[in-house]
């Protein structure tokens, strides 16, 4: 407790940490207003830019980005009914109206106060869950290990756009990317074609650089006439004494919900702030505003998103399975910089850990103080012609996915990736399955070949260990639940 | 001809097995490629896996999948899908004169024309404000990249002359 206390107070008193995280706050603001620019674009572009940094500075960046960009989605949201990232995409519905009807500040800053107080939240969440987590995952072997990463990918039905099917099938694909170079056990080369280049594996940066940015190009492209209107903003208000009474409930809610589907492995802020949104309507003795401008919708919204992030970090930390797109980079960029995810973080590396924990609360504090003084200045980023700013998306992309290795096959695979990303995203498939199972690829093979060993090649042993098989029937419900609610409840009927 | 002939939704339905079909082909493929590697000793596998069979696994879950998928397809049309636009087909080329550029000339040569023609096209008519955008951006990451994160670039006609 005491390491975890001096571990996060270090950072406040970091003269060099604190103006990293205001710098990469301004950016994080900056790249969640600029529609299609989100969290996780952003985060795979600053990934090669963290190389050199010390691992808790270049995690403090990643993480840092996550939560400001998640915030000022909203921005663009409430101003310009367009939502710089999409687990804004809820905040629409009520904020832009409201705007409309003249009180833009307001639900500005009704935005900002929930999106902080639910960025907190998540935070001494994650401080508190993840090290308990952490004691409970210290006993885990490779069939618990297996389970838990098939829960993962099973989870990933349920991830951001597209079908169930279709990202389940995004995710396989992704596994099997990770089989392409030398197998661990044997050394027998798989998929490699005969280029040595892919001895050790695809690389996880330009893939992701590819997946997410030069995919998100390219789907941008189709946007070149589209003309955006701002509305025009006054100064960003903090919500009244009878705004609070209103909302305080629906924060609380949503930070709790926002805060449990983060934790879900391959889950996100997206589907936090729809739910977030639709359980504020439920709640709410005023149901006829919702969709007219309602400060309930935009807090709902709000809180929960920004409490994902802090929940997504749990698995990502503690399993090494990470909860969405943005944390999926950030467990890359753990891994480049020596810090293996999993429990042994928290007994090895406790402190850096807590430092990372304190960097995201400092950021959840410095976009607040953004958010109240700087919105109007953002929005304005926000009209920044796409003509000017994708094509330094594309050097940014090509250049940073050369920096990692310094090789020029790591530029093509961007390049490649780009395309089949936009290709699958056109046929809607989501790219983020294929992300997530590139990283749970290596873990469920590796986990699978030690499990036949440990039982001599009885893989039904796998169902006799019963968190294993807990996390399989999890995995189960989360793929056939629905199917067969849905089959019961049309049988009733 | 008989395409033509055939009523609208038939040839909507042709196009809709593009995906799985497309999905099916390659699943395929991976199971024949797969069933060329090698096979590991007794004695060094033991009772885990050989090589091949996780690759297989995974193909014949995916083969299933799409089989639902399919079956999805057949029940509901999913939305039809807008034609691609100049702009993305020309941004889709960019990459393969860059591709050009980065192996015949330089990389830095191959960034700056891609930005240049990718602003123009994508709307922005002012050559000066491209050029701008298209020179001071490398340029900038490029003097980052090599005085603050100490990256060597591929060399090439420009690189040649910084580096010497």
């Amino acid at each position: 407790m005491e390491v975890a206390i001096s571990a996060m107070a270090s950072v406040f008193m970091d003269p060099y940490l604190i103006g990293l995280i205001f710098a990469t706050t301004i950016l994080g603001v900056i790249i969640g207003v600029l529609p299609g620019l989100g969290a996780t674009t952003g985060a795979a572009l600053l990934l090669p830019f963290t190389l050199t940094m010390e691992p808790v500075q270049a995690i403090a960046v990643l993480s840092t980005i996550y939560v400001s960009a998640t915030f000022a989605g909203s921005i663009t949201a409430i101003l310009i009914n367009t939502p710089g990232t999409s687990a804004s995409a809820a905040t629409t519905f009520d904020g832009y109206p409201l705007a409309k009807k003249g009180e833009a500040g307001r639900a500005l800053g009704i935005a900002v106060v929930s999106s902080t107080v639910g960025g907190v939240f998540s935070v001494i969440v994650l401080c508190i869950a993840a090290p308990l987590l952490a004691r409970v995952a210290y006993e885990f072997r490779p069939p618990e290990y297996f389970a838990l990463t098939i829960f993962g990918l099973s989870m990933l039905a349920s991830i951001s756009a597209g079908g169930a099917v279709k990202n389940l099938i995004g995710g396989i694909f992704g596994v099997w990317l990770s089989t392409i170079g030398a197998e661990r056990v044997t050394a027998i080369e798989r998929f490699m074609f005969g280029n040595y280049n892919l001895y050790e594996g695809l690389s996880f940066v330009p893939v992701f650089i590819g997946l997410f940015a030069i995919s998100e190009l390219l789907v941008q492209s189709k946007t070149v006439n589209k003309v955006m209107e701002i509305i025009a903003l006054k100064a960003v208000k903090l919500p009244s004494k009878e705004d609070y009474k209103r909302i305080w409930k629906t924060i609380l809610r949503s930070c709790g919900i926002g805060t449990f589907i983060g934790i879900l492995p391959a889950e996100g802020a997206t589907i936090a702030s729809m739910i977030g949104y639709s359980e504020a309507k439920r709640w709410s003795k005023n149901k006829e505003e919702f969709g007219k401008g309602s400060i309930e919708g935009i807090a709902g919204a709000e809180a929960a998103n920004n409490a994902a992030t802090g929940g997504a970090m749990v698995p990502t930390m503690v399993l090494g399975i990470p909860g969405s797109g943005t944390t999926a980079i950030i467990l890359v960029g753990l891994m480049v910089h020596g810090l293996r995810p999993g429990a042994y973080l928290f007994t090895e590396q406790v402190e850096k850990v807590y430092q990372i924990f304190g960097s995201m609360l400092m950021a959840n504090l410095m976009f607040m103080a953004m958010g109240l003084y700087a919105a109007k200045l953002f929005a304005r980023i926000s009209l920044v012609p796409i003509s000017i700013l994708w094509p330094i998306v594309f050097a940014l992309s090509v250049i940073g996915a050369y920096a990692l290795q310094q090789s020029l096959l790591d530029v093509w695979i961007a390049l490649i990736f780009g395309v089949l990303g936009y290709f699958a995203r056109r046929h809607g498939f989501a790219v983020a399955p294929i992300a997530v199972g590139l990283i749970l690829g290596e873990m469920v093979e590796t986990n699978l070949q030690h499990s036949l060993k440990m039982y001599d090649g009885a893989w039904w042993m796998i169902l006799a260990q019963p968190l294993a098989a807990f996390f399989l029937f999890l995995a189960f419900l989360g793929l056939c639940g629905p199917y067969i609610y849905k089959l019961i409840t049309t049988q009733k009927s | 001809m008989p395409l033509i002939r055939a009523s609208k939704g038939k040839i909507m339905q042709k196009k809709l097995y593009i995906v799985p079909i497309f999905l099916t082909f390659f699943s395929v493929a991976v199971i024949l490629i797969s069933l060329q590697l090698d096979i590991s000793p007794e004695m060094i596998v033991g009772d885990s896996m050989q090589a091949r069979t996780f690759p297989i696994f995974l193909m014949a879950v995916n083969l299933i999948l799409i089989a639902v998928l399919s079956l999805q397809f057949y029940k509901n049309y999913p939305k039809r899908i807008e034609l691609e636009h100049f702009p993305t087909w020309f941004s889709m080329f960019l990459f393969l004169l860059f591709y050009f550029l980065t192996v015949t000339t330089d990389m830095f040569i191959g960034i700056t024309v891609c930005m240049f023609l990718m602003g123009y096209t994508w709307g922005e008519k002012r050559l000066w404000v491209n050029a701008c955008n298209a020179i001071a951006t490398p340029g900038l990451i490029f003097i980052l990249f090599d005085y603050v994160l100490r990256i060597r670039f591929p060399r090439g006609l420009l690189t040649n002359l910084y580096y010497g």
